[in-house]
């Protein structure tokens, strides 16, 4: 069958982004592992429609998306559409100054990238409320564009804008939290 | 901090993201090369980003490609 080949050749490929994507929806393996595996029987079961030229990364990701859904919304009790408390912009960049002259240095600014480990940075994603987790992952793992991120979760292109505007910032306050716990901070920058 | 300053601070992460058409991109960029501070908080961001990036990635069980294959084998039988 032909059109087997052609769908490993094509969409295995992406198999490993697939499954990071899917841990930090999932946020275990076993259920990430189930995700993928999902995404890719349904990808092939309805690739005779995948019209040539159609962006085939962006296509996989939007069954993974909508699988993780239908799935996981279902047993979640959190609720879906939580909303994110109003986080000032550069929060973490802000915070990194000496108190006299704001300036930050590059020495803190190394000290705090260098510093913070995997996990800080998996559980500041994890942590965040789906509607902004999705489209933060779909940029910042993946680098896909606004546009491709809004045809991925079927919603306009000025809510992608500030879902990860939004998300991003959170995500710093969080960053900043980890920092300052890892004491990876300018002494005078650790008051809230 | 200026207008100017305002300006690029709003576009940052459609800077950063390359998100912005090339008249935008450059008037944000040349600000950038005014602008130390500007500058200093961009380049923070982009270096963030990165971070983020190198760190969210996760290694594929190895059996994984190979269970998808079976799947979709079996399907085609």
């Amino acid at each position: 069958m032909a059109d087997q080949a052609d769908f490993e050749r094509d969409a295995l490929q992406y198999s490993r982004q697939l499954y990071s994507a899917a841990m930090r929806m999932a946020r275990n393996p076993a259920d990430a592992e189930d995700l993928v595996q999902e995404t890719y029987l349904k990808a092939y079961r309805a690739y005779h429609t995948f019209q040539e030229g159609t962006n085939l990364k962006a296509w996989l990701y939007r069954i993974l998306t909508n699988t993780y859904i239908n799935k996981y919304r279902k047993e979640s009790r959190r609720p879906n559409e939580v909303d994110l408390g109003d986080v000032e912009d550069l929060y973490l960049y802000r915070r990194l100054g000496s108190e006299d002259t704001a300036e930050v240095s590059r020495t803190t600014e190394d000290r705090v990238l260098d510093g913070l480990v995997e996990s800080d940075i998996k559980a500041a994603v994890e942590e965040l409320p789906e509607n902004f987790r999705l489209p933060v992952l779909l940029a910042d793992l993946e680098g896909f564009s606004y546009k491709e991120i809004a045809e991925i979760l079927d919603i306009p292109i000025g809510t992608v804008m500030s879902r990860l505007h939004r998300g991003r910032k959170a995500m710093q306050k969080r960053l900043w939290e980890f920092a300052s716990k890892r004491g990876l901070l300018p002494e005078d920058a650790e008051r809230p | 901090m200026s207008q100017k300053c305002n300006d690029a601070q709003g576009r940052l992460y459609q800077y950063l993201d390359a998100e912005l058409d090339e008249s935008t991109f450059t008037s944000v960029r040349s600000h950038l090369d005014d602008c130390s501070g500007c500058f200093d908080s961009f380049d923070f961001e982009r270096r963030l980003k990165i971070v983020i990036r190198n760190h969210l990635s996760e290694d594929m069980p190895e059996s994984l490609e190979e269970k998808v294959k079976a799947l979709i084998r079996e399907e085609s039988a």
